[in-house]
């Protein structure tokens, strides 16, 4: 890791990404929620961006693989690894100048995962009054939790409503992985 | 060497070296509240009836029906035996000087039989446990609908001995991973999740962060299950101590009908045993897999079941279970202790 690398590391506070790039990569990251939509799993679509680059692409695999914390953002996160081991790259230092891009604001759960991976940035589409790490439920996004990584800054907002007509139109299914009814068919 | 496995093992059965307390919600811990009032004395005390009745239709206690509208005064030498309660400050009128006649209109409520108002302090809020109860009750009287199962939880009196037993070495399984993990350079973390109902132990996993920032034990051991299920993405075959426990046949073909129509799904009803309090990322993890109970061992730093968050108790949220801490606590210590301090600690014993 040479010294240029530090020094990028170190303008990671004043990493923001613009209105351009907000919009850009928001945009993908709706396709991917769409996608989830299609395939059954909650509609949410995430993407990490490092040097206008996506070097990961998540989506919710919850039901796939029986596994609740497939969420879309810890889906992701592996794939930043791939990416990273692929590319020779150490992961912290990718991090600390990715961004992500989801449709909703990440769970408790995954906002403490972003902690832990130390991601500096989060945009997001719609509040997560369910679940929400980033302060509808919790406030993990900026919590003094030392052991548990660093906060990350959060821009909120874009394409909300869209967003959160995704998440109705999903609860309106059933899910068909939730435990049956007792009337059992066959 | 040997003196000191022995000494181990006999720590190892002796149930009685830790004790179980339930982590309660914030509204169930916290100190108890208070506001203001206005009581009197009671001077005549055949009046105590009719001035209960005049008070609870003029000032009724609306929201505070756990305040006991009058008290006895405890003071020996006091010359009138009873109090009550007229009203909150937040209820009386505007007044330049507090007295019976800018607070009660004479014709509403009969000033006969009382004394001139003081200020007092009341529970704002009903006793959810015997503690809150009993600090409640110093300030004015309150009723309190006792949970006696609560009651017994907080003494650390819950479970009986076999069922402490069955914890011990349930915790013990968490101990030796984390163990395991240690010996092989990881965080020294470990987790069992068991199936009360069978009493089958389904998974166990340790600390496995320095292979993948998020797999601490309790993300693990959630993988494991889901692989028990037919899913899961991970595999943790490297790490021999981190395993799924094939279920013993026998118990199921008991009730075959009963095992056809309850298949599992994720964690629903099983119970999480972790050496040391899960952090905030898998506690939640623990709300989405919807865990039965959680038993750690020690509380961490940022723990979120009862430390920085109670992510269990918390509102809003679509699941929520019971968390017990305390079982096995001076081995669940002892595994963050260096090993040389663990070893002068025995030596200084013996």
């Amino acid at each position: 890791m040479g010294g240029a690398e530090e020094s990028k590391s170190a303008s990671a506070e004043s990493f923001c990404p613009s209105d351009a790039e907000i919009q850009k990569w928001m945009g993908a990251a709706f396709d991917v929620a769409k996608d989830a939509l299609e395939n059954g799993e909650v509609p949410v679509g995430c993407l990490m961006v490092y040097k206008d680059e996506v070097v990961a692409k998540g989506r919710n695999e919850v039901n796939e693989t029986k596994n609740a914390t497939r969420h879309a953002e810890l889906v992701a996160l592996d794939q930043l690894r791939d990416w990273c081991r692929r590319n020779d790259l150490d992961v912290t230092h990718v991090c600390k100048q990715t961004a992500l891009y989801v449709t909703v604001e990440p769970c408790i759960m995954c906002a403490a995962a972003l902690c832990l991976f130390n991601i500096p940035v989060v945009v997001y589409g719609c509040r997560n009054e369910r679940f929400g790490g980033c302060g509808s439920v919790l406030e993990v996004s900026s919590a003094h939790l030392p052991q548990t990584g660093t906060t990350f800054k959060c821009v909120s907002g874009h394409r909300a409503e869209e967003a959160v007509e995704m998440l109705k139109t999903f609860y309106k299914q059933e899910n068909p992985n939730a435990p049956k009814p007792k009337t059992r068919k066959e | 060497m040997e003196p000191q496995t022995k000494r181990w093992k006999g720590l190892e059965y002796d149930t009685d070296s830790w004790v179980v307390y339930p982590v309660l919600s914030d509204e169930q811990s916290q100190d108890v509240e208070l506001i203001e009032a206005y009581a009197a004395p009671i001077l005549n005390k055949k009046e105590t009836s009719r001035l209960v009745r005049e008070l609870n239709s003029f000032f009724p206690l609306n929201g505070h029906q756990h305040i006991k509208r009058v008290r006895a005064c405890k003071e020996k030498g006091t010359p009138h035996p009873l109090d009550i309660l007229v009203c909150l400050t937040s209820d009386a009128p505007d007044m330049k000087v507090v007295g019976l006649n800018s607070l009660l209109p004479s014709d509403r409520v009969k000033h006969d039989g009382l004394g001139e108002p003081f200020l007092v302090k009341i529970p704002a809020r009903p006793p959810l446990t015997r503690p809150q109860f009993e600090l409640a009750s110093k300030h004015w009287p309150t009723s309190f609908h006792e949970d006696k199962q609560m009651t017994v939880a907080l003494k650390g009196e819950l479970f009986s001995p076999p069922e402490k037993a069955a914890m011990h070495m349930y915790m013990r399984s968490a101990v030796t991973a984390a163990k395991a993990a240690k010996d092989r350079g990881m965080e020294a973390v470990g987790a069992v999740v068991v199936n009360p109902v069978t009493e089958e132990v389904i998974a166990v996993g340790h600390d496995c962060r320095h292979d993948h920032p998020l797999h601490h034990a309790v993300m693990v051991c959630i993988d494991l299950v889901a692989r028990s299920q037919g899913g899961g993405c991970y595999t943790f075959d490297s790490h021999p101590a981190c395993q799924l426990i094939p279920p013993t046949s026998g118990t199921h073909h008991n009730e075959p009908d009963a095992e056809k129509s309850s298949q599992p799904y994720i964690c629903t009803g099983y119970d999480l045993y972790v050496t040391r309090e899960p952090c905030v990322m898998c506690a939640m993890a623990l709300v989405h897999s919807r865990i039965g109970r959680v038993f750690y061992g020690i509380t961490s730093a940022d723990g979120a079941l009862g430390t920085k968050f109670k992510v269990h108790s918390q509102k809003d949220l679509n699941h929520h279970f019971e968390v017990y801490k305390g079982i096995l606590s001076k081995q669940c210590e002892g595994l963050n202790a260096s090993s040389d301090r663990i070893q002068s600690k025995c030596l200084e014993e013996r």
